[in-house]
């Protein structure tokens, strides 16, 4: 939870805010004060103190805003800023984001509440607040020039709507898009159902996926790269610094995922299959409902996915693009498979002292060797589990299911402890060793390593 | 013509004429002079090798010296010692003294007769004359001969000390060239490297021809480039063979070309030490007086070009009769202008030597500042390389393998990156090899004409 000490720091920022920008007094009075939190761990549900009761959700490696009520009204402030996010330990990025986080807090509110949320602006350009597939008046909708003005540097700016329908949401900048998305800056946004009893879950998880270029070595994502990312992320974090979705065997669980990305993603559970029972228009009728374990996440596009964790265990959650659960990676790196080195292992170091043999069986080699990464840098597949290496990065986290898991109890259980005779086991090979007879083709002079067995066919 | 007979006054004359002269044969010919000299500016020896023994003991020192790693003032040393050209040189020194040792002697008395008869009747004349004047003009004759003595030493000196840049100069570019042919054998065989890999990359399906092929020509290229300092490498230690006055080439250079000093020289008057040092402007200078001092001499010697005198004895007439004795005065008379002619000729002489002693001048000066600021910008060059070139291409190779270790560069992006390197490296040594060859000029520069013609890069492979 958001600590004393941090809305404390929070109300000095508003007071620094207030000599700034020369808002008046009474204006900033009128300011619900600046709430920030600066780590990038999951926060425990925010539980709704004042207000319409709802089930609240959990936000992957983020938080939930708090509000104040006013005359009805409930009130949050946001703040635009240049942030620094763990992106995983070991590696940080400079990006833009709200209230101390990128992406910036959730928001949660009920069907048929009255919000109004302050933007203040402490980047170096003007920004704006779009409240992306929200039914609102069309000024409310944060698109620069063609709604609103942009909201100046150190401006605050102010949005009144009525949370219309239940379902879910982002909050993104409408002005210079391409850098501020590029930037980190997203949010989520969560309008829960007026019936606490209306689709209730047991476990409500709420993440973005979004995606940066950073140059090993470096900390600021290019923000003009269109589809070359090396870092894939869920709230801004890559495996293995993404938290692991911690369930009480049996909940209902729901996973509500936005994209923000510029590519889709086909999201993949492991040992279980789920419904996609909401998009960004709202519920999906039951009649209508598509038992998949992947679904497909277009760019722009909401999915709430949910299923019944009945299967104790420790469940990959990822994306099935295989770049993307991978971090920084060199894609002109030209493949080395089959390609021996080691004999030229001396004559190598004779000019490159520090040179090891990689590529010529594979990548798994990379996980394996703890070798020294440029600055800021995580390898490019990491994350260790119970029997070794994940070789995992990016898009990857965990679903882990337990017996007897409180209900507001969100911390890592740690590794599951497999009943007796349910692990993959290793049997007695008494196979002859494989011939791969180095046959070349007629055309090229090119070795043929892999032949499926009993393929007598060259081609 | 008077004709007198005289013979008492032979024996004096003769006696005078055997008086020795204002000047005599030295013990070392004026070697000493041109020894110290050489031993002031370079702090090396020579020696003027005039007997087999003498070539022996050389020799013996020579062997000596080649045994270990020859450092530049070996080199320098045995160059001085050994170079048979600069014992010729020597011997221009022999040729100048005896020109001095003659201008200081007294010339020959010079004994005339003539006899002639007819029906008993005779003309006998007899005559024994000697160049009085030159007892006035020796003094001159000798303080010429001696600044011609004296410039000829500083040509000596010259030479010698020529010689030494020339071998200093050898020297670096031998060894920059040797170190220079080992780092291109390191870079052809990153570029070998990258080719076999390339051709396992083709054979295992994971390349195309025209990838293969690239590598392979980086190989090619390399392998020229090697070979071009293999070449250069030859011709730098040949010339270096050459100025030591080897027969062979069994010596050793060492391994790294001395590092380059903490600071550069910043010398106060450079201009100043130049004319006051410079051989080439006090040959220019000696030359100028002794042509001042000739013609002082011509201008004496206007109107009595040869005075002789010497006693003559004279019989005319019958054979029986008496010889008449007297003395033979002979004097030339200027009767056209020839003498004012021959004071034109050294008037226009010396103020030739004048203008070239200016012009020596101007260029002298010009030339130390050209020497001092090839040397500056040299060092300020290399120490660019050694300082920031060189340890940013370390750190780019350091990075690089960072990004290796984490499979966003190739092993290929790695050679290539070792071949940069290093080709910054062999940077640094010519830019080395500059500064100490700069070196060498600018401190040539301060005692004598330098050659700026053979400009480092000539020797570089490309």
């Amino acid at each position: 939870m958001v600590s004393r000490r941090d809305f404390l720091k929070g109300a000095s920022l508003a007071g620094v805010a207030a000599t700034a920008a020369t808002v008046s007094k009474v204006a900033m009075a009128a300011l619900p004060e600046i709430i920030s939190v600066s780590d990038a761990d999951t926060q425990a549900p925010h539980m709704p103190d004042t207000g319409r009761p709802y089930n609240p959700v959990v936000t992957l490696n983020g938080w939930t805003l708090p509000w104040r009520m006013r005359n009805g009204v409930k009130e949050f402030h946001l703040v635009a800023e240049p942030v620094v996010r763990e992106l995983a330990p070991g590696m940080k990025a400079h990006l833009w984001g709200y209230n101390g986080q990128s992406p910036g807090p959730t928001i949660e509110v009920v069907e048929g509440d009255r919000v109004r949320i302050y933007v203040t602006n402490r980047l170096p350009e003007h920004t704006s607040m779009h409240w992306h597939g929200q039914r609102l008046p069309n000024g409310m909708d944060g698109v620069t020039g063609l709604t609103q003005p942009g909201i100046k540097p150190g401006k605050t700016f102010a949005y009144e709507f009525v949370a219309q329908r239940a379902g879910t949401f982002m909050y993104h900048p409408h002005a210079d898009e391409m850098t501020q998305m590029a930037m980190g800056m997203m949010g989520f946004w969560v309008t829960h159902p007026k019936n606490p009893a209306t689709m209730a879950v047991d476990r409500d998880f709420v993440f973005l996926i979004n995606a940066y270029d950073i140059d090993p070595g470096a900390y600021t994502p290019r923000i003009n790269t269109m589809l070359n990312f090396n870092l894939w992320t869920f709230n801004s974090r890559v495996f293995p610094g993404i938290s692991p979705m911690v369930v009480n065997q049996g909940d209902r669980v729901r996973i509500r995922v936005g994209n923000l990305s510029m590519t889709n993603h086909p999201i993949h559970i492991h040992g279980h299959e789920f419904m996609v029972t909401g998009t960004d228009g709202g519920w999906v009728p039951p009649s209508a409902r598509w038992p998949e374990v992947t679904t497909d996440i277009a760019v722009g596009q909401m999915r709430a996915l949910e299923f019944k964790a009945d299967a104790p265990g420790d469940w990959a959650f990822h994306c099935h693009k295989s770049h993307h659960t991978m971090n920084a990676m060199g894609h002109d790196v030209p493949t080395m498979l089959g390609v021996e080195q080691r004999d030229l292992k001396q004559q190598l170091q004779g000019l490159l002292p520090d040179y090891m043999a990689m590529g010529q069986h594979g990548m798994a080699d990379m996980a394996e060797m703890q070798m020294p990464l440029p600055d800021n840098t995580l390898p490019m597949m990491s994350g260790q589990g119970q029997f070794g290496g994940v070789e995992m990065g990016g898009m990857f986290t965990t679903v882990k299911i337990r017996k007897g898991i409180a209900k507001h109890d969100y911390r890592d259980p740690g590794h599951y402890q497999h009943p007796a005779g349910t692990v993959a086991w290793e049997v007695e090979n008494d196979l002859p060793p494989v011939e791969r007879p180095a046959d070349t083709d007629a055309h090229g002079g090119v070795e043929v390593q892999v032949r499926k067995p009993g393929d007598h066919m060259q081609h | 013509m008077i004709c007198m007979a005289y013979a008492r006054l032979l024996l004096p004359l003769v006696l005078v004429s055997l008086l020795p002269g204002c000047a005599t044969f030295s013990r070392d010919g004026g070697f000493d002079q041109v020894a110290s000299t050489v031993k002031a500016k370079t702090g090396k020896e020579i020696r003027w090798v005039k007997s087999e023994d003498e070539r022996h003991a050389l020799d013996a020192r020579i062997a000596q010296l080649l045994q270990q790693p020859i450092s530049v003032d070996d080199a320098v040393q045995i160059a001085l010692l050994n170079n048979r050209g600069l014992q010729a040189s020597y011997a221009e020194l022999g040729i100048s003294e005896a020109d001095l040792v003659q201008a200081g002697r007294l010339p020959n008395p010079r004994f005339s007769m003539l006899r002639a008869s007819r029906d008993g009747e005779y003309k006998i004349e007899q005559a024994l004359t000697f160049n009085i004047f030159s007892l006035v003009t020796m003094p001159k004759a000798t303080a010429i001969e001696r600044r011609r003595f004296e410039q000829t030493q500083r040509q000596v000196s010259l030479e010698v000390l020529r010689l030494a840049t020339a071998t200093r100069k050898a020297y670096f570019s031998a060894l920059a060239a040797a170190q220079s042919e080992r780092y291109m054998q390191q870079v052809m065989r990153a570029a070998e490297t990258s080719a076999t890999l390339a051709q396992r990359m083709k054979k295992a399906g994971n390349w195309s021809t025209l990838d293969e092929a690239r590598e392979q020509g980086f190989y090619a290229d390399a392998t020229l480039g090697a070979s071009r300092a293999r070449q250069a490498s030859l011709q730098a230690t040949e010339q270096l063979t050459r100025l030591m006055g080897l027969d062979h080439t069994h010596y050793t250079l060492p391994e790294r070309m001395p590092d380059l000093p903490a600071h550069a020289e910043d010398p106060a008057n450079l201009e100043q030490t130049a004319l006051q040092q410079r051989m080439d402007v006090q040959m220019m200078k000696l030359q100028t007086e002794a042509l001042a001092g000739q013609l002082g001499l011509t201008k004496t010697t206007r109107f009595i070009n040869v005075l002789e005198l010497g006693p003559a004895r004279v019989l005319e007439g019958r054979r029986s009769d008496p010889y008449k004795n007297g003395v033979e005065i002979s004097l030339e008379i200027p009767l056209f202008d020839w003498g004012s002619t021959r004071v034109a000729r050294a008037e226009s002489t010396y103020m030739q030597a004048v203008n070239q002693l200016a012009q020596v001048a101007v260029e002298a000066r010009s030339e130390v500042r050209e020497g001092y600021g090839r040397y500056r910008a040299s060092y300020d060059i290399a120490r660019q390389y050694r300082d920031s070139v060189v340890p940013i291409r370390q750190k780019i190779a350091e990075e690089n393998q960072l990004r290796y270790n984490g499979m966003l560069v190739s092993v290929f992006d790695l050679l290539a990156d070792a071949r940069a390197q290093i080709a910054s490296v062999n940077s640094y040594i010519e830019a080395l090899r500059d500064f100490w060859l700069s070196q060498s000029d600018m401190e040539m520069a301060l005692i004598g004409k330098p050659d700026f013609s053979t400009p480092a890069s000539a020797l570089t492979a490309q």
